[in-house]
């Protein structure tokens, strides 16, 4: 990646830092051993730690509302407060690094009341599509439609870098559905197996959970003991509602930014749960997650002509 | 009428009917001494669209064969539009269960008025056929959830 572009953004960090029009800044970083990690900086002078390369995976979007990473004040709807105790305009206030995946699940935070835009900045990265430490393009790169490849404008208050023409290897995609298709043409019976046998790796460990910018509630029906909708032992069959459950509160939400089946410790091919309810909803309710600020979720609107073919 | 399943162990099915149409349906089905299979249990909610599809999920966990939602036929809900937000809700539970090869005759969703006590009854009857062909298919071994 363009060594350029990296010093751009450190030098808009640090900006934005300097003349406090946020005072923290969430980016990538480098660590000790090399490795991309989030990094958040609230110093000017230790925005030169920023990085950008193709090994920026992460989903960002995610702490904005992680109170306990970004802090007491932050981007939330009930820091009114804050804006109202402090003479620091900066207090509070928070930038983000982007890439045009991620910015998809902000516009559901913001649709969904759970940003103060006005108290975000969010910077836009131009993505060729990023990697494993392999060098391998990640699977949710290769379905990546080529209006993603930049962050969209309007959305974003700053891009920092040249625009994204090349599909950098990505094979260009047409928004189809081939490899939920595949196991929909399966027998029931291939199905039942196939997602058993997935399931029963499930260690329960909720990794899809928590990295899942989208799953944000304070709390989550997993950890409901009254009712408990789904014991938290791991077994083929809680493990089959668990995944069941949690795909369903996604539907109409999730952006397939992927960071769930990158965080799974076992290898369970979550984006083909996710992607089979975004198919349902784009063909049945004809929705697609992420496009629009002001939407709002199929699941709490309905229409006269919603197909009824399975009811009797 | 028997609705055993194949190992003879007889089947539970699970039916959530909304208290102004599919319940009253039910009844009057039922004070029309109309016959259908006694293998339904009825549990009466207020309106479909108070069955949490996690209601559905939490019956198959524990054990039912089959799982019936029920209610008001689209434009006569009492509550205006708690049924198209079900049938929203349903359909999506519904792929997603036929998805993981949870087969879908286990799965039934119906509209059934005040005044359809035969249309109950008929509901009854298909829906214990189905899940009882559904056991019937059924892989030795693999439990229904």
């Amino acid at each position: 990646m363009v060594t350029g572009t990296i010093a751009a953004l450190q030098k808009t960090a640090a900006d934005l830092l300097v003349k406090k029009t946020v005072d923290l800044v969430i980016g990538y970083g480098q660590s000790p051993l090399g490795d991309i990690v989030p990094l958040f900086i609230r110093k000017a002078e230790e925005a030169e730690r920023l990085q950008w390369n193709r090994h920026c995976t992460y989903n960002l979007v995610r702490y904005l509302t992680d109170r306990e990473v970004i802090g007491p004040a932050g981007v939330g709807p009930e820091d009114r407060k804050a804006d109202a105790q402090s003479k620091d305009t900066a207090a509070g206030k928070v930038a983000v690094v982007v890439k045009g995946c991620d910015l998809k699940s902000l516009v559901v935070l913001q649709s969904e009341s759970q940003v103060r835009r006005d108290r975000l900045t969010v910077i836009g990265l131009p993505c060729p599509g990023v990697t494993d430490k392999g060098g391998r393009l990640l699977a949710k790169c290769e379905s990546c439609p080529p209006e993603a490849y930049n962050p969209r404008e309007g959305l974003c208050d700053l891009v920092v870098g040249a625009p994204v023409d090349e599909t950098g290897g990505r094979p260009v995609r047409d928004g189809s559905f081939q490899e939920i298709e595949e196991i929909d043409a399966l027998e029931a019976t291939e199905r039942r197996e196939l997602w058993d046998r997935y399931f029963s790796r499930c260690l329960r460990c909720y990794a899809c959970r928590n990295v899942c910018p989208l799953c944000y509630c304070k709390e989550c029906v997993f950890d409901q003991h009254d009712p408990r909708w789904v014991s938290p032992a791991a077994g083929v069959a809680t493990n089959r509602a668990f995944h069941l459950i949690r795909a369903y509160h996604l539907a109409g939400r999730c952006v397939d930014c992927g960071e769930c089946e990158r965080a799974c410790p076992v290898g369970i091919p979550l984006r083909r749960i996710n992607r089979k309810v975004a198919k349902v909803v784009e063909e049945s309710f004809h929705f697609q997650a992420g496009l629009d600020p002001e939407a709002k979720s199929p699941l709490v609107l309905f229409s006269s002509e919603d197909p009824e073919e399975f009811i009797e | 009428m028997s609705g055993n399943s194949k190992n003879g162990r007889k089947l539970k099915i699970v039916g959530f009917l909304c208290n102004w149409c599919s319940y009253a349906g039910a009844d009057l089905a039922g004070v029309s001494r109309l016959q259908y299979p006694e293998e339904i249990r009825i549990i009466r909610v207020p309106c479909s669209g108070r069955i949490n599809p996690l209601l559905v999920l939490k019956c198959f966990q524990e054990g039912a064969d089959g799982v019936l939602v029920s209610g008001c036929h689209p434009g006569d809900c009492h509550y205006q539009d708690g049924n198209l937000y079900a049938r929203r809700r349903m359909l999506l539970l519904r792929s997603l269960l036929t998805y993981f090869g949870i087969d879908e005759r286990r799965f039934h969703m119906s509209w059934v008025s005040a005044s359809e006590g035969k249309k109950w009854a008929e509901t009854v009857r298909r829906l214990v056929e189905d899940v009882k062909a559904a056991d019937a298919e059924a892989k030795e071994g693999i439990p229904v959830w």
